[in-house]
């Protein structure tokens, strides 16, 4: 009995030391006002339809800038390293991951939910001619 | 409200599969009650009557189960898109071979493809598992029943809102929407399915899914076995013939996983094969507590210790199995998942799901606890089992770690039903968190898969042995780590834990070579453990060579330096079609591109040099682009990956020109283009800008590569000549015009080296091409073999036609018509036209033929069958060389790039071929079994 002991105490030892590590991968999701001391963090929010885009996939394939709102209402520049998602327009909400710097966020990571492209259609009328 | 009556619809299909369903679920639930009665009586055989009514109530349920999914089938062979699921997943252009994939596409088909397994799993268990068939059965009757209730499809109206059990995949199309099209009653002639999501068009939909679901639905099997022991107070019997079920268990589940990542990376554009993705995690859970299970089995089957662990691990198993089904199908992974989900509003139904199997497994369990055996004395520290007993723990912990993570949405919706203020948590870089973790776990494993099965069970004859134990594991140790020298010339291991990592993945692998080859003298029957440890450490060197040493081979010219990591700018590269790029020891090129159906494929070629740039080795791969099925936008890019034995070199196109991505991009730039008029005679030059352009003449077959000659009655190319001052450099391209009837279609020239975009304006059309009534036709009389000169062409008749052809006549029943063909041949060119004439209802006609090269316009007016001579009506445009009306529009976006993600994968087929070797050996241990007890 003695061991089995031993051996839970290690097992509850080392998990106390992994949760506790853990905790550091795990942020809320964050403003763009939380992210002003620099920390790398995830946003959440809306991309500003009326504000400009930005990709010019002919010199800069990498790099995609556009203004996003988070859920503040905190609106900010947001320069992705990623060629520019397909249907960005459509997202209904986008988080991103990254760091903020000169009031620009530059981001490296970038998740977006969209509505279904097959579940939100309108019933499809055949052509007249089909 | 008047009823309307429909036309066309096929109702039977949803009346007999509505009754089957109801059928299904109260057999379901009969066959539960009946078997959980025959338990409760004792009377344990198989012939006792409770048992028949629960067999035979078994059966009934699973034949309308199978007649339910035979229904839905053939309402979508059919193409009865009056049924929602039908509509919903099948297109007239599906092909047939995708029905398959078309039904498990949805939930409500992955669920009945699930519990088909369950009823086939069933009827074995009833044949094979004598008196342990009724509390065996009932396990799974009672799954059938609650996942039945998915099916159900009843609203229950509550208050204010309706509480909904399940969705019925019989329900008609105008029951679930509500719209205007359903008030006629031919609405059916007016609708097409929406099809299966392009996607998921490919094989891997086919084989992933049936397999995968295997793998769920026989993670039941150990559940209801140990569920049997604990309810009959019986903890030994069932755990023989329950093992080989397990192990089965464990290789088809492990199986259908590698598939989803094999899928993932040979076929999609993840650009990897695992991705800590919570889908990804929800499935590896239950398998991992699966094998902990199976190595705990074995010691109680072996030594009597550690049975109640056997317990827990069958138990949590399949409770995990339906805790990722909660997850990947309520919605709640949200945005923290690349995997799209379908809500179908069955949140409450899940988790009923999963607490009832909890809570009746680990409630019975501990209610048990004390009357599961668990021999006082404690094991040897040499002997197997302790180790073994570790190891386990050691998976546990690994799989507590997974879930835990995966689980933070969870955790966020409990949070905030509590406190609506609460800000969810979220884990920042996912991949790195569970790398971090779960190498540790590689290495103990490793450890011990590769010690343990040099120790003995009970640690027998100890004393004598373990000097020689003691050596033979220094001596494995030591060659572990020159093996992982050698390997630091091939791959790069960066830090301490990853060569310790390396060292383990060799100690496994030589280990379990020794073992074969000193212990079991190459009996390979014994051999399926040492098959399945020497392919986990094979696995994780092929971890560290392809996840850790993976390498991009597109790099960007274009960098901002210092504002992103250089991971991250060398992945993706802009390749312009016939500009080789010079990259990582490769020059790339984008060949060139062709459209097959719905994908475009590119031809991308990989050229590695020597120092003395010699070709060392050339391919050619092929990724594509896959529009939508209404080809307005690209739906879906698709890898290609060269395969070598020492690595893969894995291509995907990323991105392409906005105008080639979808039709609205390209309708907003063809807008945003400034064609500037410009009237310009042949040799004549105008200057715009740095460019010359200067016309060189006009022809009457245009060759621009998107004029279709086929569709149009004729077309007119110019020639022009473009130079830029700037560079010296100058491009003879074609701008073409096209007529189809009335309708005319531009292909203006493009030179995307220049951003140069030219169009022929429409008056040019008037210039060549005379309308019919300025036309001054003139007769000629001709006879077979005579010919006659108009404007330098020599017209000669050749021959006449019983049965002619002609794109502007439609023949008719009664219809006498001749054809004529007359040979045209001057001014450098040969052409034949054919002009009909047609005696309809008594009445002569003629069909103009139309040479667009000499401008010809023929008509056969008469024939005079006495003389044998034929009158023909000939005109000729009247094509003067005016001044050509130029549009052009220069800063035209380029449409000839794309780009590309390349990445070299060292030593994945490692990967591949440990992680496959750990399921055959899961399948040796499992066929072994079977074959025994038989």
């Amino acid at each position: 009995m003695n061991r089995n002991i031993i051996i839970s105490f290690i097992l509850i030892a080392v998990g106390v030391l992994v949760f506790s590590s853990v905790s550091k991968d795990v942020s809320t999701y964050a403003s763009f006002k939380d992210a002003e001391n620099g920390e790398r963090v995830k946003i959440v929010g809306q991309l500003s339809k009326d504000k400009p885009m930005e990709y010019d996939p002919q010199n800069k394939p990498n790099e995609f800038s556009f203004f996003m709102k988070d859920d503040k209402g905190v609106e900010t520049k947001v320069v992705l390293s990623k060629p520019k998602p397909q249907d960005f327009e459509m997202s209904e909400q986008i988080v991103v991951t990254g760091v903020l710097s000169d009031g620009v966020f530059e981001a490296n990571e970038i998740l977006m939910k969209c509505p279904s492209k097959y579940k939100d259609e309108e019933i499809a009328i055949r052509n007249q001619e089909g | 409200m008047n009823e309307v009556k429909y036309i066309g619809e096929h109702l039977w299909v949803g009346q007999i599969g509505h009754f089957l369903i109801i059928t299904a679920f109260v057999a379901a639930v009969i066959s539960a009650i009946s078997y959980f009665i025959s338990v409760q009586s004792k009377v344990n055989t198989s012939e006792d009557g409770w048992s028949k009514i629960g067999r035979n109530a078994y059966f009934v349920h699973g034949f309308s189960v199978l007649t339910i999914i035979g229904l839905i089938f053939y309402a979508m062979y059919h193409h009865m898109y009056e049924y929602s699921y039908v509509f919903d997943h099948v297109s007239p252009d599906l092909p047939l071979k995708y029905i398959l994939s078309a039904f498990w596409e949805g939930q409500e088909g992955s669920f009945m493809l699930w519990m088909f397994w369950h009823i086939i799993l069933g009827f074995i268990l009833i044949k094979k598992s004598g008196k342990l068939e009724a509390p065996l059965l009932f396990t799974f009757a009672v799954a059938e029943a609650i996942l039945m209730t998915m099916l159900l499809g009843i609203h229950i109206p509550w208050g204010e809102e309706t509480i909904k059990i399940g969705s019925n995949p019989t329900t008609l199309l105008r029951q679930m929407n509500e719209a205007p099209i359903f008030a006629n009653a031919d609405y059916l002639s007016l609708i097409k399915g929406r099809g299966m999501n392009p996607l998921l068009q490919n094989y891997w939909m086919t084989i992933h899914p049936p397999t995968l679901f295997l793998g769920f639905a026989s993670t039941i099997v150990p559940f209801a076995y140990a569920f049997a022991g604990l309810w009959q107070n019986e903890h030994k019997d069932w755990l023989k013939p329950a093992f080989g079920w397990s192990l089965f268990s464990a290789g088809i589940l492990g199986t259908g996983i590698l598939m989803g990542s094999l899928w993932a990376y040979v076929a999609l554009s993840f650009g990897g094969y695992w991705a800590w993705d919570p889908v990804e995690n929800a499935s590896l859970v239950p398998w991992i507590t699966l094998v902990a299970g199976l190595h705990v089995h074995l010691i109680a089957k072996n030594t009597g210790y550690g049975t109640r662990s056997v317990y827990f691990y069958y138990l949590i198993s399949f409770v995990l199995i339906l805790y990722s089904t909660f997850l990947t199908r309520s919605g709640v992974l949200g945005d923290t998942s690349a995997h799209a989900f379908t809500e179908m509003g069955l949140e409450w139904q899940l988790i009923i799901l999963v607490g009832f199997f909890f809570v009746a497994g680990m409630g019975f369990w501990a209610y048990r606890w004390k009357s599961i055996p668990s021999p006082a004395k404690e094991e040897p520290l040499y002997a197997r089992e302790f180790w073994m007993f570790i190891g386990s723990l050691i998976l546990l912990f690994s799989a507590i770690l997974i879930t835990g993570s995966t689980s933070l949405p969870v955790y966020n919706k409990i949070l905030t039903f509590f406190d609506p203020g609460y800000v969810g948590k979220v884990i920042k870089d996912v991949i790195p968190h569970f790398n971090k973790y779960q190498l540790w776990i590689a290495v103990f494993v490793s450890i011990l898969s590769s010690k343990a099965i040099f120790l003995r069970y009970h640690g027998v004859n100890w004393e004598q042995k373990k000097n020689k134990f003691a050596l033979k594991m220094l001596i494995l140790l030591g060659a572990s780590i020159v093996l992982t020298y050698i390997t630091t010339f091939w791959i790069k291991l960066y830090s301490w834990q990853y060569v310790v990592m390396c060292i383990t993945g060799y100690f496994a692998v030589i280990a379990n070579i020794d073992y074969v080859v000193s212990v079991l003298k190459w009996n390979v029957k014994l051999a399926s453990s040492a098959i399945a440890h020497f392919g986990f450490g094979m696995m994780v060197i092929g971890i560290l060579a392809s996840g850790l040493n993976q390498k991009s081979i597109s790099s960007n010219p274009f960098v901002f330096k210092g504002m992103f990591t250089d991971e991250d700018i060398e992945k993706y590269v802009q390749l312009i079609k016939g500009k080789p790029l010079f990259s990582q020891g490769y020059f790339i090129t984008y060949e060139s591109d062709t459209l097959i159906g719905q994908e475009r494929r590119y031809s991308i070629n990989f050229k590695k040099l020597n120092d003395s740039l010699r070709v060392l080795d050339e391919i050619t791969l092929h990724p594509n682009a896959v529009y939508s099925n209404d080809f307005s936008k690209v739906a879906a890019y698709n890898p290609d990956t060269k395969h070598y034995i020492h690595k893969d070199i894995f291509t995907c196109v990323v991105g392409l020109p906005p105008a080639l991505e979808s039709v609205e991009k390209a309708h907003a730039i063809e807008d945003s283009l400034k064609f500037v008029a410009r009237q310009v005679a042949i040799n004549d030059t105008v200057v715009m800008g740095n460019f010359i352009i200067k016309p060189l003449s006009v022809n009457f077959k245009p060759t621009n590569l998107d004029y279709n000659k086929n569709i149009h009655d004729t077309g007119i190319g110019v020639l022009l000549e473009v130079t830029d001052i700037k560079n010296d450099t100058s491009y003879q391209v074609e701008s073409a015009i096209g007529l189809d009837g009335a309708l005319m279609y531009s292909y203006p020239a493009a030179i995307d080296e220049l951003g140069v975009r030219i169009k022929l304006e429409e008056s040019l059309l008037n210039a060549y091409f005379t309308p019919e009534e300025q036309l001054e036709y003139k007769e000629y009389v001709m006879k077979i073999g005579s010919n006659i000169n108009i404007d330098g062409y020599k017209i000669s008749l050749a021959e006449f036609d019983k049965n002619p052809t002609h794109k502007n006549y439609k023949k008719e029943e009664g219809d006498i018509a001749i054809g004529a063909k007359l040979n045209i041949e001057g001014n450098g060119v040969i052409d034949t036209s054919t002009s009909l004439y047609i005696i309809r209802n008594n009445q002569p006609m003629s069909i103009k033929n139309y040479s667009g090269t000499t401008g010809l316009h023929i008509r056969f007016s008469n024939i005079d069958p006495a003389k044998e001579e034929f009158t023909f009506k000939i005109a000729r445009d009247k094509r003067e060389s005016p001044e050509l009306n130029l549009g052009i529009a220069t800063d035209v976006p380029r449409t000839d790039y794309l780009i590309l993600q390349a990445t070299i994968f060292p030593g994945i087929n490692l990967f591949w071929l440990g992680s496959i070797l750990m399921m055959v050996g899961l399948f040796i241990a499992s066929w072994l079994r079977f074959s025994k007890n038989d």
